[in-house]
């Protein structure tokens, strides 16, 4: 928006509340609306001296912590919890586990008054591009710059894996922390493979040639989660990323005009759309959910699934025996310039609301989970890589996938589902309708390109950058 | 003693009616204000912007104006097919009967058929929701509906009924007239009952059949009830929103040809961080939802027979 903070006004005080007509029962009720306000101070936290406590945390204040209770479910966050209290022993943590991020957190950030750190992840998660241009979130510099938990001498910042901090990056300032390592790539069962003497496809065209022979053995070559198309926008942009460079998706998430128009993402999107064209979508897939999608995947009845790189570890229950879960990149198209580029970098995003009342506890809440021993109870609890350096993780898929991401030029994470919500739902359905081919390549482009181009004219939508 | 009515009328009044100024009137008086500016939901400040979400509105082909059309759609649908069924049902099961020893009953075991029709209305929505999703899921994945027209040859949507365009929004409104029948043959079935035998009596002895009786004397008589049910009914098509959130990808999908204006405003309110925009949408289904209570009120007036 282009309104600064201090333009605005505080919201409905009593006076400016439909006149004083009302008032009466005006002043009684506004403790109960969802939109009475808070008092605006505003605090900083500076980086101190005092490599024990950086931030300067009051021993005594409690700590509001709200988690995303989803696949990582909320044991690694009763931990970090321990972890504070050992610290601070006289802190109360107050601690929700929820799934619904939006539904209890959104009216607490309208009455001034949120947690103190939010896990603002999953279907229900605040609109970050939303948070961001509300100027709602403390920038997370003073975290990065503090030194780490376990080594003074280097900065929490050092600290992390290459590229990580990227997604939490809105017009080069960090504002939430994505503690979760992931890749987004193409699932296949390796043992499958072997014993029908199939190669894994590293391009396109070894795909295509492939998947008729997968289909005359009775399985289908691609399943996906019909139901939630999000499952397809890695695949789909990094072939197109991969075919023209990582500037495409730059171009496309920056809304350069005719960013969908060029050569590389048309041929990505024909692509897709020889999937469904080809008669290579197992029948039902549109209809299906992540999980209808994952068990069908297990059962051996589709070769090939996009998601993310928790799907091993998800599965771990319920896995078939021998099944030998392996990730790859999306096979690349002919003539790709840059055929390693992959989509990596953290997930599961962290924020801290500018007016929350602990701002030192919640930094140092962030620095505890970015220690050594807070990563490792994350990654032995889920088994789940976090963005820190150094977590020994005991499975096989997930050395697997950090092959595919070694090389930091080649990690990308696309922005445009974060940034732009009008861009995002329409690119879900879109994507949906390409790869069953239910729309041609052409039209998709053009959907796409209207929607970028009506986003980059929308003068109430705030803007952002991919730094160069 | 008269002159301590009044004070002792309002302090019964005070609470009740406080209560519907706080937790009715105010939110409502809220979300007219809300919808005047650009809230997000997530802050404390906002800027007034006039009427802009209301002009907004009706250009946003990608949510609202489907939504519009689509909920434009249940609400004639819904009442008409329900109330039909409810009216159809509610006679047979009361007059559709032999005569027998001079009074006319209705179809056998209609008393087993009233349960077996009521028993939708008890299961809880996400229940049906849930039973449903899977009923009309593809084939492969042991959708019901699918499976047995593949059994019997006949083509089924390969994706399933609700990742097609074309069946999805029908699909959805028969697990709406589904569970709402139920509630309807019983609310008929006891006005039914009110009508004095003796008029479908004479009815009979005068010659008259199944079809004039229920047009003639049924219909006429229950037009109370009817306009009631339709009433009640607009506002259920108005409301629609759990299933959609059940049952259809992406929840109003695929590609938008499910979107109703309830799933419309929890996504802007929620997903998109635009409560205010929401809101004004909530505005325009206040209006409608009232002046289409108005409207049918009105136009169904009729003269009232005495019986």
């Amino acid at each position: 928006m282009s309104n600064t903070p201090a333009d605005r006004q505080a919201i409905f005080t009593r006076r400016n509340l439909f006149g004083a007509t009302a008032a009466g029962i005006a002043a009684t009720s506004l403790g109960a609306c969802a939109t009475s306000g808070g008092d605006d101070e505003q605090k900083e936290v500076t980086v101190g001296d005092d490599a024990e406590n950086p931030f300067g945390v009051d021993p005594k204040a409690p700590l509001d912590v709200v988690i995303f209770d989803g696949g990582f479910g909320n044991e690694y966050a009763v931990a970090h919890q321990a972890l504070y209290n050992e610290a601070f022993p006289d802190a109360e943590i107050e601690f929700l586990a929820t799934q619904a991020i939006a539904e209890t957190q959104q009216p607490r950030f309208a009455e001034g008054k949120p947690a103190d750190v939010i896990d603002n992840s999953g279907a229900q998660q605040i609109p970050m591009d939303a948070l961001v241009s509300d100027g709602e979130l403390a920038e997370l510099t003073p975290l990065l710059d503090a030194p780490s938990y376990d080594d003074p001498a280097l900065t929490v910042r050092e600290t992390l894996r290459d590229g990580v901090l990227e997604a939490g990056t809105f017009n080069g300032k960090v504002y939430s922390l994505n503690y979760v390592f992931n890749a987004w790539t193409i699932w296949y069962d390796s043992k499958l493979f072997s014993d029908n003497g199939w190669t894994p496809p590293t391009t396109w065209a070894e795909m295509m040639a492939l998947c008729p022979t997968i289909k005359a053995a009775g399985i289908a070559p691609w399943t996906y989660a019909g139901q939630h198309p999000v499952y397809l926008y890695d695949m789909f942009l990094m072939l197109a990323g991969r075919h023209g460079g990582v500037q495409v998706l730059k171009d496309i998430d920056n809304l350069v005009a005719d960013a969908w128009r060029h050569p590389s993402v048309v041929a990505a999107a024909e692509a897709l759309h020889s999937i469904g064209d080809g008669g290579f979508l197992l029948d039902g897939s549109a209809g299906i959910d992540h999980i209808q999608s994952q068990t069908a995947f297990n059962e051996n009845k589709a070769a090939f699934l996009p998601c993310g790189s928790w799907l091993p570890n998800e599965q771990k229950a319920i896995a078939p025996e021998g099944f030998a879960y392996a990730p790859m990149g999306v096979p690349y198209l002919d003539g790709s310039v840059q055929p390693g580029l992959i989509s990596a970098g953290g997930d599961e995003p962290f924020v801290i609301p500018k007016n929350a009342a602990n701002l030192p506890g919640a930094y140092e809440y962030l620095r505890i989970m970015l220690s050594q021993e807070g990563s490792q109870i994350f990654g032995d609890t889920v088994q789940a890589a976090t963005v820190v350096k150094g977590v020994e993780l005991d499975n096989e898929a997930a050395r697997m996938t950090d092959a595919l991401v070694s090389n930091p030029d080649d990690m990308f994470q696309p922005k445009l589902r974060y940034w732009y919500t009008t861009m995002d739902t329409e690119l879900r359905p879109a994507l949906g309708q390409l790869i069953n081919a239910e729309t041609s390549a052409a039209d998709f482009i053009d959907r796409m390109q209207g929607v970028a181009d009506e986003t980059a004219a929308d003068d109430s939508i705030e803007k952002f950058t991919h730094d160069e | 003693m008269r002159h301590g009515r009044y004070p002792f009328i309002l302090s019964f009044l005070a609470l009740p009616v406080g209560l519907y100024a706080w937790l009715v009137i105010l939110p409502f008086a809220q979300a007219f204000q809300i919808s005047l500016t650009d809230w997000s939901g997530s802050s404390n400040s906002f800027n007034y912007i006039g009427f802009d979400n209301y002009v907004n509105l009706f250009k946003d082909d990608r949510f609202v104006l489907p939504a519009l059309r689509n909920t434009g759609i249940i609400l004639v649908v819904l009442p008409l097919v329900t109330i039909a069924l409810g009216l159809f049902f509610a006679f047979m099961l009361n007059l559709g009967g032999k005569m027998r020893r001079g009074r006319i009953e209705g179809v056998r075991g209609a008393r087993f058929h009233k349960i077996v029709f009521f028993f939708p209305q008890v299961l809880s929505v996400a229940i049906v929701g849930i039973l449903w999703k899977q009923v009309y899921a593809p084939e492969n994945f042991g959708g019901l509906i699918t499976g047995a027209l593949g059994a019997v040859g006949l083509p089924a949507p390969v994706n399933g009924f609700l990742a097609d365009k074309r069946f999805v929004l029908a699909a959805v409104i028969g697990v709406l007239v589904w569970s709402a029948v139920g509630f309807y043959l019983v609310y008929f079935s006891s006005a039914i009952a009110s009508i004095p035998r003796d008029l479908y009596e004479a009815a009979i002895i005068d010659g008259a059949g199944r079809i004039p009786m229920f047009f003639k004397i049924t219909l006429p008589l229950l037009w109370d009830s009817v306009q009631t049910a339709w009433i009640y009914l607009s506002i259920i098509a108005l409301d629609v929103f759990v299933l959609i959130y059940l049952m259809t990808p992406e929840q109003g999908g695929p590609d938008g040809a499910s979107e109703v204006v309830g799933g419309v405003i929890w996504k802007y309110a929620f997903k998109h961080g635009e409560q205010a925009f929401a809101s004004a949408i909530g505005v325009v289904l206040f209006f409608a939802a009232l002046s289409l209570a108005v409207i049918s009120l009105r136009v169904g007036r009729r003269e009232r027979i005495e019986f």
